[in-house]
């Protein structure tokens, strides 16, 4: 199978066999799994030049046209075309197998029914080592010891471009194979990348995807991805965030900012983050979040179970469903295994039960984990001085308050790269 | 329906309000890489070497300082625009724009220089607790296993503040100034430029300019920009930050060359140990004169041998596309861990060679930065005119004379000394 290092620069000789030009470039479209060769780009010594790749003919160590290079005509790449190696070599894309940001060392090449097509990026030692003419070499000192250099090779089909900006046109291909990953893989690779291929990744990836994947992404991180984003497009990725994430991240960033972004949040949102806001962040108030479900008290266990089918309620939220009066007080607490034995008919304050473990909106946040930890909660209610039921703090909100210092992810990359 | 109809024109009117309070914030936020790497500098390297300089030649390298100051600026001022366009660090773009071979050379040039420097730090370390009457057999393992630990299995920015705060005890040189009230005239006639003729001239002019604009430095402020995610519109803030962390470092530098200028060099001091270079502050501190340089020294060597292996091993990896990142262990970044170690482990090894003097040694390390420089510059300024990298932030006409201007001069240095030294033997 030949690479994209061994074809490149190769002579191109008219069907006299006369050399006019050296190939420079490959260009394919980058659509379908295994994307075909379709256009050569040729250093001619009176520039460059692109032609439909279905006029050479691969033969030992050269091309041959097939008709005199002044009688063939120009075909115009698209612009959505990416030139092999001006757009890919060397540069950085998205392994989505392994959910990691690599570099591409070299292309690998294969003739399918005919075609040659783009079939893996290989970003192995190997790789580096065919660049500078040492395979051979390497593979020979290694082969002594009885060993063989491994292979690193991506199939493309598991390949994510990143934007290439080049001469200011941006290659925009649509990112989907990286929206079918994991928001917390995809938080992971868009750490790696550059300021700008960040930002398009967040433009692309549809709202609900995108706010995951900034929810898992280091805070100091967070609130400059946001600070380059559109206004608009910001606040629609803070709607869709838990409100004590999105609270979270306006705190980093700029009064002005925050203001801008709260004021283009939708209504019910943006009250919620303000709210948060205005506690501190050591503070229960600071890390709870003001989404949980809070049943009235003069409900029956069939009825609650109905309004939980209404809410239709993301699943952490359900670990326990809290019972309130009229004022919002709070009176007691039910899991959903206690509702559901329970006969529709009963009251739920006959089920619930009324010794609920709870913390003050002003208790220090170390207090909270510890309580969590002690009792083995998933989740403890915060309240204000008057009972009354103001948001929970989950489990996975004080992870990293009882995790030790070391345990943290660090970004360390600022000590240079 | 979105926001408060009410809310909107209240917001605008207070941020109109609070526009100039603004600017100045986002001048702090923006504030920070071109500072931070001028002080970064004047590690053991740089204060060893400036303080040679004014013991063995008074005041008279001070016009090279003062051009190297201005081309530390310029050069910084590319890296940081360079950052702040493409949002990538500078072997990132090298081995984007130039292919795996010139990436190798890139690399190897940048090895070989953090390399030497990390034997530098060491050799500091080693020299300022020798002052203390510790022997080098004892610290340097110590200082090795501590930094490799620390980097480890802790915060780098804890220990980057406790480092700080050690370095603080360089304030003494300015304050040296104050007290000691030099012949200002005689200093400022060291900034009328005189040709270094003699070898040893040609040697220091040489490790002055390697360690005033050491590549690492270049790399550093690259990737701390990259970083920070200074944005476009912050750039202006961005440039005043990179001159007046240059200014910063040629400052410092000044200093210390007035201050040992004005002691040693009078009483014929050469500087051969750390006790030497600190008889410099005998005037202010007294008796305490050597622990103050220790301290020093012995901070912003042990900020370097943090930084510098760390700092290399991001580039590379970066480069070559390997598994980068502290809080991977061997298995999950081969490559950049065993760099980082290796850096380590190498320099404390050279420093424990028996007999080996060490402010010979450090002055070597930013000898060989000098003469590794040019070809940085050569990339550097390769990038920041190619208008496909670049864009509209593509180097004006002046900033690239005055970029060739530095290359040439570092280049003709390193040349001079290199034919120099070849007919010498």
């Amino acid at each position: 199978m030949p690479y994209l290092s061994d074809i490149q620069h190769r002579r191109v000789i008219e069907p006299n066999g006369n050399e006019v030009a050296k190939l420079s470039d490959l260009a394919v479209v980058p659509q379908g799994q295994f994307p075909a060769v379709q256009w050569a780009v040729l250093a001619t010594p009176g520039g460059e030049r692109v032609v439909r790749w279905t006029e050479l003919a691969q033969e030992i160590g050269h091309l041959r046209l097939r008709g005199r290079l002044d009688t063939i005509n120009d075909a115009p790449l698209p612009q959505e075309a990416l030139r092999l190696s001006r757009d890919l070599m060397d540069k950085q894309v998205v392994d989505t197998h392994g959910a990691k940001v690599v570099r591409v060392n070299d292309l690998q090449l294969s003739e399918v029914d005919g075609q040659l097509r783009l079939v893996g990026a290989d970003v192995g030692l190997r790789g580096l080592l065919r660049r500078v003419g040492a395979e051979g070499l390497a593979e020979r000192v290694v082969g002594l010891a009885g060993q063989k250099l491994p292979r690193g090779i991506i199939p493309w089909h598991l390949v994510e471009t990143l934007g290439a900006a080049e001469g200011n046109v941006r290659v925009t291909v649509p990112r989907t194979k990286l929206a079918l990953l994991h928001p917390a893989d995809i938080a992971d690779i868009v750490e790696e990348m550059s300021v700008d291929e960040r930002r398009a990744v967040f433009e692309e990836l549809d709202v609900e995807t995108a706010a995951d994947a900034l929810s898992e992404v280091d805070p100091e991180m967070q609130a400059s991805i946001v600070s380059d984003l559109d206004e608009e497009r910001a606040a629609d990725i803070l709607d869709e965030m838990a409100p004590d994430e999105a609270a979270d991240l306006l705190q980093d960033l700029s009064e002005e900012r925050r203001e801008e972004l709260v004021e283009l949040m939708q209504k019910e949102e943006a009250a919620d983050v303000e709210e948060l806001l205005t506690y501190s962040e050591d503070s229960a108030g600071g890390i709870m979040t003001t989404d949980f479900i809070a049943l009235p008290a003069e409900l029956t266990a069939g009825a609650a179970i109905d309004r939980l089918r209404e809410l239709q309620p993301d699943a952490e939220l359900t670990y326990y469903l809290y019972v309130v009066d009229g004022e919002g007080h709070l009176d007691g607490v039910i899991s959903l295994r206690d509702l559901v034995v329970a006969k529709p008919a009963t009251p739920i304050t006959e089920v619930m039960d009324r010794n609920v473990l709870k913390v003050d909106v002003t208790s220090p946040k170390e207090e909270v984990a510890a309580l969590i930890a002690k009792y083995n909660l998933l989740a403890l209610p915060v309240v204000d001085a008057r009972r009354k039921l103001l948001g929970t703090v989950t489990v996975d909100d004080v992870v990293d308050i009882m995790l030790p210092r070391g345990w943290r992810k660090r970004s360390l990359r600022s000590i240079a790269r | 329906m979105r926001g408060g109809r009410i809310a909107r024109p209240l917001g605008a009117l207070r941020r109109r309000a609070n526009r100039r309070r603004l600017a100045f914030a986002a001048f702090l936020a923006v504030l920070g890489p071109g500072v931070i790497t001028g002080f970064a500098g004047n590690e053991a390297g740089g204060v060893t070497t400036y303080s040679s300089i004014g013991a063995q030649f008074g005041f008279s390298l001070l016009w090279l300082l003062f051009v190297a100051s201005i081309g530390l600026g310029v050069i910084q001022e590319m890296c940081s625009r360079m950052g702040i366009t493409t949002g990538q660090g500078l072997s990132d773009l090298i081995r984007e724009r130039f292919g795996v071979r010139w990436t190798i050379l890139a690399m190897l040039v940048l090895i070989i220089a953090n390399g030497s420097n990390v034997v530098a730090e060491f050799a500091g370390i080693a020299a300022s607790v020798e002052i203390l009457g510790v022997p080098r057999i004892v610290s340097v393992p110590i200082a090795a296993l501590g930094v490799w630990s620390l980097v480890v299995f802790f915060s780098y920015r804890f220990v980057e503040r406790a480092l700080f705060v050690l370095v603080l005890a360089f304030l003494a040189y300015p304050i040296s100034v104050l007290i000691l009230k030099p012949d200002w005239p005689v200093v400022m006639s060291g900034l009328i430029p005189s040709i270094p003729t003699s070898p040893s001239a040609l040697v220091f002019a040489l490790a002055l300019v390697g360690t005033t604009i050491t590549p690492y430095l270049l790399f550093y402020m690259q990737a701390s920009v990259v970083d920070k995610g200074v944005t476009r519109q912050s750039a202006a803030y961005a440039r005043v930050d990179v001159f007046l962390g240059a200014a910063i470092a040629g400052l410092f530098a000044f200093f210390i060359i007035v201050v040992t200028g004005t002691v040693l060099y009078p009483a014929g001091i050469q500087v051969t140990s750390a006790e030497d270079a600190a008889q410099a502050l005998v005037p202010l501190a007294g008796e305490r004169a050597g622990l103050l340089f220790a301290a020093g020294l012995c901070g912003a060597s042990l900020l370097g041998a943090v930084v510098m292996p760390l700092s290399t091993s991001y580039a590379i990896c970066e480069a070559f596309g390997w598994e980068s990142g502290i809080s991977k262990n061997f298995r999950e970044a081969p490559v950049f861990m065993s760099l980082f170690t290796l850096m380590l482990a190498l320099g404390a090894t050279v420093v424990l060679i028996p007999g080996i003097s060490l402010i010979p040694l450090i002055i070597s390390a930013q000898i060989a930065n000098g003469i590794l420089l040019p070809i940085i510059l050569v990339f550097i300024l390769r990038l920041a005119t190619d208008r496909h990298v670049m864009g509209d932030a593509v180097n004006g006409r002046i900033t690239t004379v005055l970029g060739w201007g530095v290359a040439a001069l570092a280049g003709s240095l390193s040349l001079g000394y290199l034919f120099a030294s070849f007919f010498a033997t």
